[in-house]
């Protein structure tokens, strides 16, 4: 057993992280419910600004944007991500190495870059901005993440169990929907998670694709950052926030229970 | 041979649909971009552009892209450093000091705020760093005249919202890579006559690299690149690389310069990149 | 319940050549073993005959009719996988009647034959369980159970007692042939347990580096092989070399001894046919070979001893095995004389 002297060192500094990591959220969820417009203290309890919130147009209308696009991103990479995972992990082929390599710049290439890269490709091709690009970058984004997901659960179960519904003469897509997604379900449920909270939280592309008039949550928010605070921003952004977190915290559930074969 | 070809017809619709959507949303953007940073305006509304290297050169002669840059720089090698000094203690901690449902439930507890949305996390931090916010505007008064606390807008903001932004990400990264060196050889270790001390240095570090340099290239990549926590937390003092880039789209409407720029950006990532990767590929093959 | 013909199957992976024109006829109803090392090719063999190995060249036919062309799904074979492949998240009864629900057969017909195939395989009652709630034997019988319900043409079975301790892996042996020999099907199993291969076979093919090394009854390729591979690969061998003149092989010691058959490259002689006594025992003149050493170690295995005995001018220790029916066992250091017939002097070749 530890001594306890590594005990209460251990104790004091996993404390001290957790006390920085969540310090401004917990500072901007109290604000959220406090009446001083302009973060001052002393502490008055206060809903107001959830009030004001919900008739808030524009902050309204760009949630539904965000809430909608991050819906249909969700379906769509999940889908699309799917298929490609199950390549990969039931086929060996040549260029597979290099087409697993291709999902690596969308996730390491700074957001910035392709933000702007989007922007000019586009623009210059006429597909312009709006929420059909915006959807059209997330999906993009959300590939890789879904990809190794499901690839991960595909990777867990081997091909024998496909093989063997083949060789009970089940037909592919037979063996597929009565064997592969049952058992994959999990995988699909948590990749389709991520995506849905990868794309609500994007800020940088969407802020390149959106156009004036028409945004997303996080380019609403930034937007009013810029020209000038509104405190409805703390109700929305505590919102997000515990949305956000609650969100992986189903992932995770989702994901370890239906882990084990 | 007829099922040969159905095979490779399989894998073709299988990946298909995929690499077309990241070509349309990717690649050809990425190549869209290289195009445009050779061109010497932006062609719109008619205007004349023509090939030129004058957005490539103008970074190499005029001093405040250089600057600029190396403010990046600078900014991806203290956030990342002070990343990986927060984090390692962190990880080896919770790889190895905490048991059973602690750890797991202390793992989720740092990994949960790095999902949440990076936007509000930043504006969060503009609550805590003001000197008449909640939390600086009490301690304030308190303090003596020349120590006030009041470091919104200022570098050091910066690189508290990108450490507070990545940190978990540390954690995470080097905490698997820790979580794998098994009990078992630091047992052998110490068996042989290796104190604490050494065993940590001559078993667990070693092993624990991989870990760290993935943590290192994962952060310092989207660091140099940031443009957001470094417009919201830094203000004026944002003098980065990434708010220059965004500038150029965004207000000055000079997309040429601004994707030349970008590739620039590009060009650091992969010189980082090639860097990393055969210290990060040997080390991996070797615990592999 | 079909033949299968295999004529110069190659398949290639890369530079290496996991089947190299290998042709093998499995008759109808014979219960047929692929025997190997690992790497040698059978599981490609085996999977190339279920379809999920495409061929390079050469031909499969079942009943004469070529199926390289038919997707696994049309074949109508039965396999057993090597760690079973049962369906998690499908009960026994479900997994065990898939084969028949994916065919459309009525949920009645499915539910009767999948009682009469757990009656088979005398797991009946388990049926609303969950495989991981079996224990490795069931799991096993119900993957048989699984692959025969749709009464395929061809079993296949891919190391099928390799999971299991040494005890239940008798007793599967045992049963597996009943049901082989109840149903009849044609059935090709792979195995690198040359025990299990000659246990369960009618038939054995023994396969190294993708090609076919020899074919037979198990009997007649234990006391017949044909190469030195063969001789050592399935059960232990003691292997003479040196020059041969009809049928006679001159040691590099000097010994001679008496061959069965015409010259090869080499002779062997299997352990359990020496005779080992002490020097000096009269009985030794009866046989037609005898060498003269010193027992180098003896190790008592309940039903039988192993001697390995030091010969002068023999590179390896001789091996053999003495039933333990009287006597002591004979001490490290003793001075022996090992005998033996020409006729069990088999010559191979390289």
């Amino acid at each position: 057993m530890e001594p306890t002297a590594t005990c209460w060192i251990v104790r004091a500094y996993l404390g001290l992280v957790l006390i920085f990591l969540y310090l401004p959220i917990a500072v901007m969820m109290l604000m959220a419910f406090n009446s001083s417009a302009l973060y001052e203290l002393p502490f008055v309890f206060d809903t107001i600004w959830f009030e004001k919130l919900a008739s808030n147009q524009r902050l309204l209308t760009a949630s539904l944007n965000s809430v909608v696009i991050a819906a249909i991103n969700a379906v769509v990479a999940t889908a699309l991500g799917t298929l490609a995972a199950l390549a990969f992990a039931r086929y060996s082929f040549r260029g597979r190495r290099l087409l697993q390599m291709l999902l690596f710049p969308p996730i390491t290439i700074p957001w910035l870059i392709i933000g702007t890269s989007m922007l000019v490709f586009f623009f210059w091709t006429g597909i312009g901005r709006g929420l059909h690009a915006i959807l059209l970058g997330h999906v993009a984004l959300s590939l890789p993440y879904v990809i190794v997901v499901v690839g991960a659960r595909l990777a867990s179960f081997g091909p024998e169990l496909e093989e063997a519904a083949a060789t009970l003469g089940a037909k592919p897509g037979q063996a597929f929907f009565r064997v592969t997604v049952p058992i994959l379900a999990p995988g699909i449920v948590a990749a389709s998670l991520f995506a849905f909270a990868v794309s609500f939280d994007q800020f940088v592309i969407s802020y390149f694709l959106a156009p004036p008039g028409v945004s997303t949550l996080p380019v609403e928010i930034y937007t009013s950052i810029r020209k000038g605070f509104t405190p409805e921003i703390n109700a929305i952004s505590s919102i997000i926030i515990l949305v956000s977190m609650g969100l992986l915290l189903l992932v995770v559930r989702n994901y370890r229970f239906g882990g084990e074969r | 041979m007829k099922a040969a070809a159905r095979r490779r017809l399989a894998i073709a619709g299988l990946t298909a649909p995929a690499y077309i959507w990241l070509a349309v949303a990717v690649f050809l953007p990425l190549s869209a971009m290289l195009y445009f940073s050779f061109l010497s305006a932006t062609p719109v509304g008619g205007r004349e552009a023509h090939f030129t290297f004058d957005n490539y050169v103008d970074f190499f002669t005029k001093s405040i892209y250089w600057f600029n840059a190396r403010r990046s720089l600078e900014l991806g090698v203290h956030v990342t450093l002070l990343c990986l000094l927060i984090a390692y203690p962190a990880a080896l901690m919770l790889a190895k000091h905490v048991r059973g449902r602690w750890r797991e439930a202390l793992f989720l507890l740092v990994i949960l705020p790095f999902w949440s949305n990076a936007l509000v996390r930043t504006f969060s931090w503009t609550m805590v760093l003001r000197g008449d916010g909640p939390v600086f505007g009490p301690i304030n008064p308190l303090l003596p005249a020349g120590m006030q606390l009041d470091i919104l807008f200022t570098y050091p903001a910066i690189v508290v919202g990108l450490v507070h932004a990545y940190l978990p990400y540390a954690i995470l990264t080097i905490y698997i890579s820790l979580q794998a060196v098994d009990d078992a050889l630091i047992e052998a270790a110490r068996s042989l006559g290796a104190s604490r001390l050494q065993a940590f240095r001559r078993v667990t570090l070693p092993l624990s690299i991989p870990g760290v340099l993935a943590a290192v290239f994962l952060i310092f990549v989207p660091v140099i690149g940031s443009f957001m926590e470094p417009r919201i937390l830094g203000g004026k003092d944002a003098i980065m690389l990434g708010p220059i880039i965004e500038n150029q789209f965004i207000a000055a409407f000079n997309w040429p310069l601004g994707s030349a720029l970008s590739f620039i950006m590009l060009a650091i990532v992969l010189i980082v990149m090639a860097a990393a990767s055969p210290v990060l590929r040997r080390h991996l093959g070797a615990t592999a | 319940m079909s033949r299968v013909d295999i004529e110069n199957l190659v398949k290639r992976y890369g530079a290496v050549a996991a089947l190299d024109g290998v042709s093998i006829a499995f008759e109808n109803g014979e219960f047929f073993g692929l025997l190997g090392p690992s790497g040698s090719g059978k599981t490609t063999l085996l999977r190339a005959i279920a379809g999920f190995v495409i061929p390079d060249a050469g031909s499969i036919r079942f009943d004469g009719e070529r199926v390289e062309n038919v997707p696994v799904h049309r074949r109508q074979i039965g396999m057993v996988f090597q760690n079973y492949a049962l369906f998690p998240h499908l009960t026994v009864e479900e997994n065990v009647a898939f084969g028949l629900t994916v065919r459309g057969t009525s949920r009645d017909d499915a539910a009767k034959r999948v009682r009469e195939m757990l009656a088979l395989v005398r797991l009946e009652g388990l049926g609303a369980r969950k495989p991981r709630q079996l224990s490795g034997g069931q799991q096993q019988r119900i993957a048989l159970a699984r692959a025969l319900v749709t009464r395929p043409k061809v079993l296949l079975l891919d190391e099928p007692l390799g999971a299991l301790d040494r005890r239940l892996r008798q007793a599967m042996q045992v049963e597996l042939r009943e049901i082989q020999r109840t149903t009849g099907i044609t059935t090709i199993f792979v195995t690198h347990d040359q025990e299990e291969a000659l246990t369960l076979s009618d038939r054995i093919a023994i396969i190294d580096q993708g090609k076919l090394i020899q074919v037979g009854a198990p009997k007649s390729v234990y006391e017949r092989p044909g190469t030195v591979f063969a001789a050592q690969f399935l059960g232990d061998a003691n292997l003479f070399a040196g020059t041969q003149a009809g049928d006679r092989l001159q040691l590099a010691g000097g010994d001679t001894i008496r061959t069965a058959g015409p010259a090869g490259a080499a002779a062997i002689v299997r352990p359990e046919k020496l005779t080992v006594l002490p020097a000096g025992d009269g009985r030794a003149a009866g046989f037609d070979n005898r060498l003269e050493g010193t027992i180098l170690q003896a190790v008592f295995s309940g039903a039988s001893v192993t001697y390995r005995i030091d010969v002068p001018g023999l590179k390896d220790p001789l091996l053999a095995f003495m039933q333990n029916q009287e006597g002591d066992v004979l001490q490290p250091g003793t001075r022996i004389v090992a005998g033996w017939s020409a006729a069990h002097t088999v010559t191979v070749t390289a």
